[in-house]
């Protein structure tokens, strides 16, 4: 099982790839001493910003390496277009759910895995968005094979997070290794928070003229609360919690000193599950009353849109590429890593055949909860996990290994060994054009050999630089559909509810809880990917 | 009060100002030099440089850049050479000074001259010193009495204020990147979170109005000529008055500002550009009816 991964910036000879050059050169000058300050000066920066995410109860900053990871302009095309293929297909998919319904009539993907998936959300269906978008906000995770082909991991349309880590990855480098910018030409990441409000404010409801736009966010329990102020404070508008709003005549409104004011787009970084007590969750604190009858009403647009998780589920992924097909009549640009529906009894009885070269994981969860590793696995797990599976094939879908890149990272004492790392580009869909951030997180798994990538556990981020060579315009003009992404609510939610039932608390312990609940499948918690695909080389 | 203490606390005023806008402005222009290479970095540096009236020959690179604005301490527009004239003054003027006062000064000096802003990455120093200017205006803001020598140091630092966002202005960050520029500019007046608050879009003509015009930021040309006035004012409240030439200076600039017309993009030129003359006649003024007055005998060699 042992496959050379694809290293991102040298060849295997040693020697650097093309346009890797003058990075190389400016690493080997500073050498690991001074390597070694400036990952010195980077905490210092890092802590002194407060650029943290909440893991448990403390604030901790996302490591940030030294060393980007750069991405040359034939490799961002490739990329660009084809992220942005996949989410107009998955807008059309979407559409088609909560909408008529044609392609599952066609047979094209079997109606129980929508109808059975966790984030499938009936009280949706029937609801028009303003601007014919859903996945306003998209994070589709890539990866990169042994053969250096980016293959998609898995689709984020719900809250896909990390974004704001972009951008202060880029402002981090620049302060404290300003001379590892000089022989390149890098795009600049920072129009991101304009091109979101301008996709926000397209979103509204069509007679309003000046749109109100608000963050809504769990609050400042949450681990990715420092991006929800990020973006609220660079888009200049509201960060509202729930109990800052409420409905009355399906408006939703806002509570003012100056008395209530109309919202028109809610950018909302909570779960579908907690957004509307009325609808959803009932024991929700988070969310407003009656914001799912304002946004059926017309009155308000909901972003992303409620029920946007059934698009990226696991086991919908493997369908994705037929979409593509179905939708837009062209061929997919970025390959699926292959996956095995195991409700399918063919594909299931394929599988079980040879559960220790596969990687089964749960279909609905995130952040590695559940995942089994067949290469490394006991028998005792292999046996467990074929167990679960025939008991509930619906929620479980397999993988084969995947190794995928490395790239030279800074470890201890400023030595430069390869890590792991996978990508997660950003796209902002406003109706009109969807626009790929250029470059996007890069996720890094810090310890060596390690298959869990959490931050919890050494996980960190990249700055991801892609080049400049005059080339690359404007994306190309797309019709509606970009991608949001994100998954929430799991099964460690689920276990956590049944857990508060038996000891009530308070309504300030509620609203804590359910905030660090909320899971924003954060930048954070680098590569679930990671987790799935990595042998230990 | 003697003209000499007097003197010494509009000059800390006004050296505290601009080390510390300096600062900002070259760690924002930096940054935009490092992360934006649309502009050749030799330009770039030529840029800055020009606007801080200094000699940009044989300046080259984002670090050469540093170290000619971190400058030495003979010169008192570069960084260093600001901080050290504002610790001579404030050491001319230490009995009235709050402790406090004087050690935050201090050790931003001391930190200069160790060199700390010519480590490797300047943003890092520069942030210290950044963080110990911010010390001493806090530190007179709620230990300093409201008497002659406060009003004296408010005139001097917001007639630098003045003079500095107007140098930030003629870098035309807007201009020479026109994507990331209107912000760069923003933050080099610590200002990019007030203006997005606005609403406003980032673009060139409204950035400039707001920096020019805009009523609630203490750093908009208009607010800093409100705050110089109100410090005239302070001073005649305390007996200090001149002929009404500095009031009527300080006051007509706050009175055109406040009452102008949303102005077109060559207005608002027309207007930093008053803006500035203004400042100098009201230092000229402020020197002439409090420090030097006519008669001073002055040995010359």
């Amino acid at each position: 099982m042992s496959v050379t991964p694809f290293d991102e910036m040298l060849l295997p000879d040693g020697r650097p790839r093309d346009g890797h050059e003058g990075m190389h050169e400016t690493l080997a000058e500073l050498g690991s001493s001074g390597l070694a300050e400036r990952a010195r000066q980077r905490d210092a920066y890092l802590d002194r910003h407060g650029i943290t995410f909440t893991l448990g109860e403390r604030e901790r900053p996302l490591p940030m390496d030294l060393v980007p990871r750069l991405l040359t302009p034939p490799e961002w095309k490739h990329i660009e277009a084809g992220v942005i293929q996949r989410l107009r297909a998955l807008e059309a998919f979407l559409a088609d759910v909560y909408g008529p319904g044609i392609a599952l009539k066609d047979g094209l993907i079997p109606r129980r895995l929508v109808t059975t998936s966790t984030h499938f959300h009936r009280q949706a269906w029937g609801i028009e968005t303003p601007n014919n978008v859903r996945i306003h906000v998209s994070g589709i995770d890539l990866i990169r094979d042994e053969s250096g082909d980016f293959r998609v991991l898995e689709d984020n349309l719900r809250n896909p997070s990390g974004v704001s880590y972009v951008l202060e990855n880029r402002r981090t480098l620049a302060h404290v290794l300003p001379e590892i910018f000089t022989h390149h030409r890098v795009r600049a990441v920072n129009e991101y928070p304009e091109r979101l409000l301008d996709a926000l404010k397209a979103a509204a409801p069509p007679d309003i003229k000046v749109p109100t736009v608000v963050v809504l966010t769990p609050g400042v329990h949450n681990s990715a609360h420092y991006e929800h102020a990020f973006l609220a404070r660079h888009m200049g508008v509201e960060l509202v919690e729930g109990r800052d709003l409420y409905c009355r005549d399906s408006t939703v409104w806002m509570r003012t000193t100056s008395g209530p004011e109309p919202v028109h787009v809610i950018y909302r970084r909570i779960d579908d599950d907690f957004l509307d007590p009325v609808h959803l969750l009932p024991d929700s604190v988070l969310g407003i009353p009656g914001v799912v009858n304002a946004a059926r009403a017309g009155r308000v647009t909901i972003a992303n849109a409620i029920g946007n998780g059934v698009a990226d589920d696991k086991a919908v992924y493997p369908y994705v590429p037929a979409f593509i097909r179905y939708y837009l009549n062209e061929e997919p640009i970025l390959p699926n890593v292959d996956t095995f529906d195991l409700s399918d009894a063919d594909q299931r009885e394929w599988v079980l055949g040879r559960l220790d070269r596969m990687v089964v994981k749960p279909s609905d969860a995130s952040g590695g909860y559940g995942l089994m590793m067949g290469p490394w696995a006991s028998d005792e797990q292999l046996a467990l996990t074929k167990a679960a599976v025939l008991q509930n094939s619906r929620g479980w879908i397999a993988q084969p290994v995947v190794t995928f890149s490395t790239c030279p990272t800074v470890v201890k004492e400023g030595r430069i060994a390869p890590r792991h790392v996978d990508l997660r580009p950003f796209a902002v869909n406003d109706g009109t054009n969807v626009f790929v951030l250029p470059g996007g997180l890069s996720r890094v798994a810090l310890p060596e050999g390690s298959l869990v990538v959490n931050s919890s556990q050494g996980g960190g981020s990249k700055d991801t630089w892609v080049i400049d060579d005059g080339t690359l315009d404007e994306a190309p003009p797309e019709s509606a559909s970009p991608e949001p992404a994100e998954r929430s609510l799991s099964h460690a939610v689920a276990a956590n509810f049944s857990k508060r039932y038996n000891s009530p608390t308070s309504h300030e312990d509620r609203m804590v809880q359910q905030q660090r609940q909320q899971q924003q499948q954060s930048g954070p918690s680098p590569a679930r990917g990671t987790d799935e695909g990595e042998p230990p080389c | 009060m003697l003209s000499r203490i007097a003197e010494s606390f509009f000059w800390l005023g006004r050296y505290v100002e601009r080390a510390e806008a300096t600062a900002r402005l070259l760690s924002e222009h930096h940054q935009l030099l490092v992360e934006d290479r649309s502009v050749p970095e030799a330009m770039g540096c030529a840029l800055l440089l020009d606007a801080l009236t200094m000699p940009s020959a044989g300046v080259e690179t984002a670090q050469d850049l540093v170290r000619v604005v971190v400058g030495s301490e003979l010169d008192s527009s570069t960084i260093s050479g600001a901080v050290s004239a504002a610790r001579a003054n404030a050491r001319a003027v230490r009995d009235s000074l709050s402790q406090d006062t004087f050690e935050a000064l201090n050790s931003a000096h001391l930190a200069l001259s160790r060199g700390i802003a010519f480590t490797a990455s300047p943003g890092v120093a520069l942030h210290r010193v950044l963080e110990r200017l911010l010390v001493v205006n806090g530190v007179v803001d709620w230990t300093m009495p409201r008497d002659e020598a406060y009003h004296f140091m408010v005139l001097g630092r917001e007639l630098e204020r003045i003079d500095m966002v107007g140098r930030l202005l003629a870098i035309r960050h807007d201009e020479m990147w026109p994507s990331s520029g209107p912000a760069a500019a923003l933050r080099a007046a610590g200002a990019l979170s007030p203006y997005l608050r606005t609403g406003r879009p980032l673009n060139a003509i409204d950035v400039r109005r707001f920096l020019v015009l805009d009523a609630t930021f203490p750093r908009s040309m208009r607010s800093c000529a409100a705050d110089a006035e109100e410090a005239v004012r302070g001073l005649q409240r305390q007996g200090v008055s001149d002929s009404g030439s500095l009031l009527r200076e300080v006051g007509m600039l706050r009175s055109e500002l406040e009452y102008a017309r949303v102005p077109s993009p060559d207005d608002i030129e027309q207007f930093i550009d008053e803006a500035r003359q203004a400042s100098v006649r009201a230092s000229d003024e402020v020197n002439r009816a409090f420090f030097r007055q006519h008669g001073t005998i002055v040995w010359s060699h």
